[in-house]
């Protein structure tokens, strides 16, 4: 066997990341502790870890406006990013600014495309749930025939799960449920006395439901480097104790420590350059984005991680005579069959249970109801496929949602400082079924500042879709009741959210067994281009219900795996 | 030992070393980050003259008066509601404010020869109702009509109750001595009792 990794000097690197959020992370970490010299380029700004998150326990008096956000300058300058709740003055910075980095929004169908542009990627805002696929879930397609079946079944998938579940920290409740399946958890974090009211009503008058903790990437237990949670609350500030999982405070250091990373940030990747002679990537082309200094990095094997969007991007403009449509696009499949999820209130109740009883620290998650229907077949009821699951929120009214009371003096003073009832709301995830018509492209006549095409989208939920969430809206009223709300309000019939405002997009280079059907094969290899690895959203093949991030960082560490194993026997 | 301190001692014994060696390092970074940074209720004003000022500060301790707690003047109200007057109102929404503060002031000139803040507190607040009864169709008052940035074509009086409430519960002085505020509450308990005299938090999960 030829030791390949020593003959890679006459690489810049052995291996190239783009991208530094969740999966590129991660590719830098197993790829850095195997031994390869990685390069990773980040497009947006450095960022530091700790010092670098500027709001971090800002008190609101200390912050622009005192914490209300600026909205002609979002409205101008940051139109997508602020239309995420989680955009504000304390962490504007890490958002990327969607007049100086646009997309071709005025093409195709309305899409939000919510982008970081910080070094740590979207894992510095993302929302932290994080859930295994099921066995169900990696058969659906091939069960109801939408799309292609999964070349990796849920087996094959598991032991990658509980490797990144342990070195992240994933805190949570087993449950022994199929749909759910149990994972590598810290200890739960405690529940509001509400939530266990509500717990014990609904096993009595809705046993078909589980009430369990949203599963969530925050640490309740001390991990190296990282502290437990100290619950100040509004985590998308950045967090300098490392509680929850970022690039930036877990995978990036870990990487670093090896010694073999080198990360570069402001360097938007234009292209791969295709080498008809070998059959695989020769270079990387990158800009400065402050200079607007182009250069080129050679290295064995490349990785996209630059999200789904942002890979699919770099692969729709890498063309050659080979890959006329975009590289390694043989299929033609290259941004099609794009989801996202279905987000949005389903329903919400005001409860008068345990007005008692209050709170110490911010406990900054919910809790989680797992996909209950078409679990075992096709429930009868049902004129949909797949499912969805409740995120929950636990909320007390105070000031902030009861400020448009009549009455002025020391009686409206008295009465806002008090909490107010209890709010207990269920957030349907929707599963949206992939659609060969559901695409991105790249715009014939937008360009970006460095003359880039820029992406426009082509993109709906459909029927399938619309059905999830009517029977989703109808579930949560049958649930708020039975959990004992004295006011349920169910959202109205059109609570469907936005193309791309789950932040969930994926599956447009989506992986499969057969070369003519899909761009990666199981180890998320380019069917065409053997040392082109792509491991964010783009390679799935199907959206289950759960946040899927989690699914990123299992596949794109047992890629790294996979791609080690063959530079090491002279495959690639 | 209740069950509370029980939880108390437990956290602190589980969490607290381990934080307090990487995070009140870097906390006291922060610290020092954060008490160079000023209040956003000091910035400079320039668009209300000193009449106006002293309207607009009768008006907000009307809505939220000094008690056994600070008031909105206590708490920089005033100068917050200037502040966002200047540059965080649209231009239709500056107009509405500039023009119900102006309608004030001329009405109470009119009607009693003096300024606003020159009548009593019965008197001034006579006016505010007098102005919320007039204003009570507006959609700002809808149930739950909160979770939004803000009500464009909301009366002045609604401005200003809103400005008001936002500015104070936001200020230190009503977010630390009228609510209750912990940067680093290093524990969550979800079954803490709670006596009448308990306010909220005023930490907003993002």
């Amino acid at each position: 066997m030829k030791n390949s990794i020593i003959e890679s000097t006459n690489f810049d690197f052995d291996a190239v990341v783009v991208g530094s959020g969740i999966s590129g992370g991660w590719a830098a970490k197993e790829l850095t502790e195997k031994g390869l010299k990685v390069l990773v380029l980040e497009r947006g700004k450095p960022l530091q870890h700790g010092s670098g998150y500027l709001g971090e326990h800002a008190p609101d008096w200390k912050l622009p406006y005192q914490g209300k956000r600026p909205r002609d300058l979002y409205a101008q300058e940051y139109k997508w990013s602020s239309k995420s709740g989680s955009m504000n003055e304390a962490n504007r910075q890490f958002w990327n600014n969607d007049k100086d980095n646009p997309y071709a929004d005025d093409e195709g169908k309305p899409f939000m495309w919510a982008r970081a542009d910080v070094v740590g990627g979207r894992s510095v805002l993302w929302g932290r749930q994080s859930y295994r696929f099921s066995a169900q879930d990696f058969r659906a397609n091939a069960d109801d025939g939408h799309g292609i079946p999964w070349p990796v079944d849920y087996e094959e998938i598991a032991p990658w799960y509980g490797y990144v579940e342990k070195f992240i920290g994933v805190n949570g409740r087993n449950e022994g449920l199929p749909q759910l399946p149990d994972g590598e958890l810290q200890k739960p974090m405690p529940w509001h006395a509400l939530e266990k009211t509500i717990e014990s009503r609904l096993k009595k008058k809705a046993p078909d439901v589980t009430l369990t903790n949203a599963r969530t990437a925050i640490l309740t237990e001390d991990l190296p480097g990282r502290s437990a949670c100290h619950y100040c609350g509004p985590c998308p500030r950045g967090c300098s104790t490392g509680s929850y999982f970022s690039s930036l405070s877990s995978t990036l250091p870990a990487a670093k420590a090896t010694g073999n990373l080198t990360i570069r940030a402001n360097s938007l990747v234009e292209k791969l350059e295709y080498d008809p002679e070998t059959g695989k990537i020769a270079k990387v082309h990158v800009i400065d984005t402050v200079s607007g200094e182009r250069q080129t990095y050679s290295a064995r094997i490349f990785f996209l991680c630059a999200s789904t969007v942002g890979s699919t991007q770099i692969l729709m403009n890498s063309t050659s005579e080979r890959f006329p449509n975009g590289l390694a696009n043989s299929s033609g499949v290259l941004g099609h069959y794009m989801m996202d999820h279905t987000i949005g209130e389903s329903g919400m109740g005001l409860f008068l249970d345990n007005m008692d009883s209050y709170f110490h620290g911010n406990r900054p998650t919910g809790l989680y109801i797992p996909r209950f229907r078409n679990v075992d077949g096709q429930d009868p009821d049902a004129d949909f496929v797949r499912g969805y699951g409740f995120q929950t929120y636990t909320l007390r009214m105070d000031w902030s949602t009861g400020f448009n009371a009549k009455g002025f003096g020391a009686s409206l003073k008295e009465d806002l400082r008090k909490p107010g009832p209890w709010i207990f709301v269920l957030s349907g995830f929707t599963e949206c079924l992939p659609y060969e018509d559901n695409r991105m492209y790249l715009s014939n006549n937008k360009v970006d500042r460095f003359g880039i095409p820029q992406v426009a989208f082509d993109f709906e939920f459909k029927d399938n879709e619309y059905k999830l969430r009517e029977d989703a809206r109808k579930q949560a009223d049958r649930l708020l009741k039975a959990a004992g709300a004295v006011v349920p309000v169910p959202a109205g019939r059109k609570n469907m959210s936005m193309p791309g405002e789950s932040i969930h997009e994926m599956g447009t280079a989506r992986m499969g067994d057969d070369p003519k059907q899909a761009v990666l094969n199981k180890y998320n290899q380019a069917h065409d281009v053997p040392n082109l690895f792509v491991t964010d959203g783009s390679f799935m093949t199907s959206a289950s219900c759960v946040n899927p991030s989690l699914t990123y960082m299992a596949f794109t560490a047992r890629a790294c795996e996979y791609a080690v194993k063959q530079m090491a026997e002279g495959h690639i | 030992m209740n069950r509370r301190e029980f939880l108390q001692c437990a956290a602190i014994l589980v969490s607290g070393a381990s934080a307090s060696q990487l995070g009140v390092a870097l906390t006291q970074e922060q610290q020092v980050y954060l008490a160079a940074a000023p209040d956003y209720n000091q910035g400079a004003t320039r668009l209300l003259n000193d009449a106006q000022r002293k309207t607009i500060a009768a008006m907000c301790e009307i809505v939220i008066p000094r008690t056994d707690t600070p008031g909105a003047i206590d708490a920089g109200v005033p100068r917050f509601i200037e502040l966002m007057a200047t540059d965080w109102l649209n231009d239709e929404e500056r107009t509405i404010f500039l023009a119900g503060l102006a309608d004030l002031e001329a009405s109470v000139a009119a009607d009693y020869g003096s300024s606003f803040d020159e009548l009593d507190a019965a008197q001034q607040l006579a006016l505010m109702e007098d102005l919320e009864a007039k204003a009570s169709e507006s959609s700002w008052y809808d149930f739950a009509n909160t979770r939004r940035d803000f009500v464009s074509d909301a009366p002045f009086i609604c401005q200003l109750k809103e400005l008001t409430i936002w500015g104070f519960f936001t200020s230190e002085k009503g977010g630390t001595q009228v609510l209750r505020y912990n940067a680093m509450p290093m524990y969550f308990d979800g079954d803490v009792p709670l006596s009448p005299d308990q306010s909220s938090w005023l930490t907003r999960l993002e």
